[in-house]
């Protein structure tokens, strides 16, 4: 049998994801890796964007993320994320609306509250890695 | 006779009250449960994110960050206390409370400026009319409390601790215990007692050989301040789920106190209807009396 990895998805809320897979796909900060079984150990800072998760049998699941870390140790993958959603569970009309709000709050923000538009920048981000990964359904 | 209707009009009253408490009690006992589960759920990222935090620090062994450094002065302190928005719930804010109100003290005592940072609407209340105007109030979380929430309050101190504008922040909640006892403590949240890194370091696995993108350090970097968060949103939860449980106490009180007085209230109707059937008879056997002789 082919060799797998487990890949665990958790958020301080919840395990939102937990399943056997063939490679996962996680966006790092200096660009975006594959982690396939027998991997090294890692430790690696995640952007805010797409996690790829392909099963043995081609199939793909899509999960947004707002940042987080990926650890890989002896074949398993834990992707800690302060936000995390599967692609069929986002609601891309709240997510636009959320874009449009943080738009909005972005623009009437004074360039001195340096921690509220990080909080904005966070948010923004969040919504449009949601909406890039929504449309995406499993093949 | 007003008397009886008098006892009649208590015993209705106290009944509805009882009414209500029997209600509040089980609506919070239901509560704490979903609590728990909450605080449950959380666990696995903050034993994930220990995990990856010791792995860390082994390699990023004596990395500066203004999060670990302890100030030399002492001159401002932010103390974060959590409470709930609704009462009726026995000593559960007033214990944070007058915690707070200690430190605040001990303090001031000392010459260092303490400022107060209220989460929920009992605290912002409490410290509003004691003249203390808090830097952040939040309200509306105390109930069903989440990362983001954390995250803001976290920032706020965060941020104000790495430029050396805040030499120290606590922050005081009420631990969940078990679901009858709650223990109001305080935590120090800033700054990062090296301890903690040192002790999740030794604890990672030393045969692992870790690569880290982009390096020990700025993963390091990163995960401090989540750190953080993660313990702030800890004691949110907690506090919730103490919340519920006070509740549940105080209203288990009341629900008995009620009980108790219907039954005295009944007994002295009982008393004075009885009293009143005597007066009757005698009355009428008097009256009887009176017209045989």
């Amino acid at each position: 049998m082919e060799r797998t990895l487990l890949c665990e998805i958790v958020t301080p809320e919840q395990v939102v994801y937990r399943s056997e897979a063939r490679m996962v796909v996680a966006p790092t900060i200096d660009g975006e890796i594959g982690i396939m079984p027998l991997h090294a150990p890692l430790v690696s800072a995640l952007k805010p964007g797409e996690i790829r998760v392909i099963h043995s049998d081609d199939k793909v699941e899509w999960f947004a993320i707002s940042g987080g870390y990926v650890q890989v140790h002896e074949d398993k993958v834990i992707i800690l994320a302060d936000q995390a959603a599967a692609s069929s569970q986002i609601d891309v009309e709240r997510a636009r609306q959320a874009l449009a709000e943080a738009r909005a709050r972005m623009d009437e923000l004074p360039p001195d509250e340096e921690g509220e538009i990080d909080a904005c920048v966070a948010d923004l981000n969040w919504c449009e890695a949601q909406l890039s990964v929504a449309g995406k359904k499993g093949s | 006779m007003a008397n009886l209707r008098d006892i009649k009009n208590r015993i209705g009253s106290v009944e509805s009250t009882r009414q209500i408490t029997r209600t509040m009690e089980m609506v919070a006992t239901a509560k704490i449960k979903k609590a728990q589960e909450r605080i449950e759920a959380a666990r696995p990222y903050a034993l994930s994110m220990m995990e990856v935090l010791g792995n860390v620090a082994r390699y990023a062994k004596g990395a500066e960050h203004p999060l670990l450094e302890s100030h030399e002065k002492r001159q401002r302190i932010v103390v974060i206390a959590v409470t709930s928005d609704r009462g009726l719930a026995g000593a559960f804010n007033s214990n944070i409370l007058r915690l707070a109100e200690n430190i605040i003290h001990d303090e001031t005592a000392a010459g260092v400026q303490v400022d107060v940072i209220a989460v929920g609407k009992k605290a912002a209340g409490y410290f509003r009319y004691r003249g203390i105007d808090p830097i952040a109030s939040y309200r509306d979380l105390s109930d069903k409390p989440t990362f983001t929430d954390a995250k803001s309050i976290a920032s706020h101190v965060i941020g104000a601790y790495s430029d050396e504008e805040v030499d120290a922040v606590y922050v005081a909640f009420n631990r969940f215990k078990n679901v009858a006892e709650q223990k109001p403590e305080v935590h120090q949240l800033l700054p990062i007692e090296r301890r903690v890194v040192d002790e999740a370091a030794e604890g990672s696995d030393v045969r692992a050989e870790y690569t880290f993108e982009p390096s020990p350090e700025a993963v390091l970097e990163l995960l401090l301040p989540t750190y953080v968060e993660t313990l702030v949103f800890r004691a949110l939860m907690e506090s919730a789920a103490s919340e519920h449980g006070a509740r549940r106490t105080a209203m288990k009180a009341a629900t008995d106190n009620a009980s108790e007085m219907i039954t005295t209230l009944t007994r002295s109707y009982n008393r004075a209807r009885q009293a009143a059937i005597t007066n009757e008879i005698a009355e009428i056997v008097g009256g009887a009396a009176a017209l045989e002789d």
